[in-house]
């Protein structure tokens, strides 16, 4: 067996006094794929960003062909050789894909670029990969996987030896993931070490020689990925030892009453009085979902029925019309009107049908709200560009309940806010339901939705995976479903 | 938890006084006053009541345009054709009075095609996509003035009823009336900003257009009743300048889009979107319309004006970001 091109060994690494990463050892050996999968969270950008240079490990060694190495910063480990292929990918979309190949090292004599060596070289490059992409075409043309290959170009030609691919198949379809397997067997054949991060079991082990499993900062796993199971890797993911439930809601709360049905490619009904969770790992489709329901996107996944009316939701006006609310995956991007006082944010999806404002009426509706949910203000007028994070969700939360909505689509509740805030969020989403509200909410944290939720909806590739009774629902059940093993 | 004991009623209106605060509010007039003092000093023709009105008029159509200007820049917006649509809906207003509609009837019509004109803007830019405003308006500042110059066939048409000068010429008692126009429309555009539904939806707009469309503002709407608005203003002016000029001239208000542009950014408003006052706009108007007029009597050629405006422009801006820079550094 070959020895490793790149190691790392007991890498620690905190941020902020949290340990990310703890005495976490990772190697790849020339021609080999080995996979690095965990939870969100588990550390593996972080492990990957040390590799790269982009982040300084607090102890640990990295070698490179066996002898110790210091990488400053990103440009040392693009010397070396190691390639990260990200998951947003990097392209200029104006520029051909010869030109984003060579990106930043055009071969040019007397500062005049020569585009005849650079577009045959591309294509060199692009029919070593086994696609025949026309090098001339601007990127922002080309499809997504096409991109993505010539990012993995853009590596090749960086004579890299090791390649770093974060999720590369989650935005492809079946037959361009096999297009993209194909290509990375040419790239074993040549010697390149492969760092593979997915989600997709199915995946892992059809590539991988080796699998390293992280969680919560710590190396649980590394093996031969011959010697394991897709169970046994779900269960190194979530550990052993089941977390201790948030808390068992009272059985049955929901009525028979349906709030909101979905019929088409998704069928999914949810009643009033009952929280539904939205499980499924990033890129399953949860956001598209939500968005969708909710008039913002376009495309029709199926039939909406709103208390068993059907209802055709054309735009978020007409979702707010009939009692939606959609508090968003990204609050300060899509959620918050930043510079606006708190007042306007809380008022500004009630009262729609209304030509005037009735000033009084809103301060004092918006003065209770901020009293009800504990919202840390200075005062009406505060911008609420400086609220904390838990604060900034609250008044997206007193928003719908001042719109008077019925059905909350919550995506990802609770990202970024601590742990006191998450517990009032919870708190707030329960009384919810237990006032007849319906309640629709995605989460990645698989605790939170076994604590909250009365049933578990796990989505898989766009397509609900299935769905679990809060009885019957476990993290491992969660997991085997969005990962896709259960098939 | 003290917080949670805290009644829900204390919680106050925000509202520190604070240098800072203070500046941001009458920073504008602040530095009319100061100009005024100025020039006052300069030139003793400057401070007599004949000469304060006769800014106001002058100052009246530039203060309409910018009215319209503003609630486009509130969106993050920009509106280049203001100045080619009052040019049309001058000589379009000049030719039905010629045409012997009644004065009103013409008033009307004017109006009327004004905020069709920048309704059009405003579908253009939502229905067809466009990239920016800029291109809309644009394409619409080229068309209006074209369509004017067509129309009148480049010739100005003279000689209007007395009864429709009264708005561009007349006065009651010694109040000028396009000065109480302009009071008339900043109250109806204060009213519409500040108590209004759309009004505020207009500041979500600018301020974050993916959160007011999700949370329900009809967007495109209100983006088409805000360029409507800004051709309404610019119709407004066009009936200002054609009673006072007694006729409709095919290149009235050539560069009229970037003096109420100029207006509404010295008035405090962000190109950013989502900031910016009525109050803000009318001192940003007569700043200019004071800087023309001492400028004149001080016997500056109108080439040295334009440069001093320009300074002014980019200074009163600067101002604004250091202000807004130092604020923020106190807050991190």
């Amino acid at each position: 067996m070959d020895s490793p091109i790149l190691e790392a060994c007991h890498i620690t690494k905190s941020f902020s006094g949290n340990k990310v990463l703890d005495g976490v050892s990772f190697d790849v050996r020339p021609g080999e794929v080995h996979a690095l999968v965990g939870e969100n969270g588990a550390g593996k950008s972080t492990l990957m960003n040390v590799v790269s240079g982009v982040v300084r490990p607090d102890s640990g060694e990295i070698r490179w062909e066996g002898r110790p190495i210091v990488l400053n910063e990103p440009r040392d480990a693009r010397a070396l050789g190691i390639s990260f292929v990200h998951q947003e990918l990097a392209l200029v979309p104006q520029l051909s894909a010869a030109e984003n190949i060579f990106l930043g090292r055009h071969p040019a004599s007397r500062g005049l670029v020569n585009f005849r060596e650079i577009h045959e070289r591309a294509r060199d490059v692009l029919r070593g990969l086994g696609c025949e992409i026309d090098p001339r075409r601007p990127a922002g043309e080309l499809r997504l996987a096409e991109r993505q290959l010539v990012e993995i170009a853009r590596a090749v030609a960086f004579y890299s030896r090791v390649i770093i691919m974060d999720e590369a198949t989650a935005p492809l379809a079946d037959q361009e993931v096999a297009a993209l397997f194909r290509t990375i067997g040419l790239l074993r054949g040549r010697g390149v070490g492969i760092v593979y991060i997915s989600h997709r079991l199915p995946e892992v082990f059809e590539i991988a020689a080796r699998v390293t499993v992280l969680r919560d900062g710590k190396q649980v796993l590394t093996r031969a990925a011959g010697e394991v199971t897709p169970d046994d890797l779900v269960r190194a993911m979530i550990g052993r030892e089941l977390k201790e439930r948030l808390e068992l809601p009272a059985a049955d709360r929901a009525s028979p009453e349906e709030a909101l049905r979905i019929e088409g490619s998704l069928d999914l009904t949810i009643r009033r009085g009952e929280i539904v969770g939205l499980a499924g790992l990033a890129g399953a489709g949860r956001t598209k979902l939500m968005e969708w329901l909710f008039g913002a996107r376009g495309g029709r996944a199926g039939r909406i029925f709103i208390e068993g009316r059907e209802v055709m939701l054309r735009s978020p006006v007409e979702a707010v019309r009939n009692g939606l609310a959609l508090v968003p995956d990204d609050r300060k991007l899509k959620g918050l009107v930043l510079g606006a006082p708190v007042l306007h944010n809380i008022a500004l999806a009630g009262g729609r049908t209304r030509l005037f404002i009735r000033r009084g009426r809103e301060e004092t509706a918006a003065r209770e709200w901020i009293g009800s949910l504990r919202i840390k203000v200075a005062g009406l007028d505060q911008p609420v560009v400086y609220l904390s994070g838990g604060t900034q969700q609250k008044v997206v939360l007193a928003r719908w309940l001042h719109a008077g909505a019925r059905v909350f689509l919550m995506d990802e509740p609770t990202r970024g806010i601590d742990v006191g805030a998450k517990a009032e969020i919870y708190d707030l989403i329960r009384k919810l339901a237990g006032e007849g509200a319906a309640v629709l909410m995605a989460s990645s944290e698989l605790e939170e939705l076994l604590g909250l939720a009365d049933r578990i909806v796990v989505m898989h590739r766009g397509r609900i995976a299935g769905e679990l009774a809060r009885a019957e629902a476990t993290e491992e059940k969660i997991m085997h479903l969005a990962t896709g093993a259960a098939h | 938890m003290s917080e949670a004991a805290t009644p829900a009623t204390s919680v106050k209106p925000y509202r520190t006084i604070s240098v800072p605060r203070l500046l941001r509010k009458f920073g504008p007039l602040l530095g009319l006053v100061l100009l005024c003092g100025v020039l006052g000093a300069a030139s003793d023709r400057f401070l007599t009541a004949d000469n304060l009105l006769n800014i106001f008029r002058q100052s009246a159509v530039n203060a309409l345009v910018s009215l319209g200007q503003l609630v486009v820049i509130i969106t993050a917006g920009i509106d280049l054709s203001v100045g080619s649509i009052l040019g049309l809906c001058c000589v379009l207003v000049a030719l039905l009075l010629r045409a012997g509609v009644p004065a009103f009837a013409a008033v009307l019509a004017a109006l009327a095609i004004g905020a069709s004109l920048g309704a059009i803007n405003g579908i253009l830019l939502t229905k067809l996509h466009l990239p920016h405003p800029f291109i809309p308006t644009l394409g619409m500042m080229n068309v209006a003035r074209g369509l004017a110059l067509v129309i009148s066939g480049g010739f100005p048409i003279s000689e209007l009823p007395s009864g429709f000068r009264f708005w561009g010429a007349g006065s009651l008692g010694w109040i000028p009336a396009p000065v109480i126009l302009v009071v008339l429309f900043c109250g109806g555009f204060s009213v519409f900003l500040s108590r209004m539904t759309a009004g505020r939806d207009i500041y979500a707009i600018g301020g974050n257009p993916q959160a007011a469309r999700l949370s329900g503002v009809p967007v495109d709407r209100r983006l088409i009743l805000v360029y409507a608005l800004s051709g309404f203003t610019a119709a407004a002016g066009a009936i200002i300048l054609a009673g006072r000029m007694n006729s409709g001239f095919p290149l009235a208000g050539v560069g009229a889009e970037l003096d109420s542009i100029a207006a509404v950014v010295i008035g405090g408003a962000s190109f950013l979107g989502g900031v910016g006052t009525v109050s803000g706009t009318l001192v940003g108007a007569l700043i200019m319309g004071v800087l023309r007029n001492g400028l004149n009597l001080l016997n500056v050629s109108a080439a040295w004006q334009t440069v001093v405006i320009g300074v002014v422009i980019v200074a009163a801006v600067w101002v604004d970001v250091v202000r807004q820079r130092a604020a923020q550094k106190r807050s991190n």
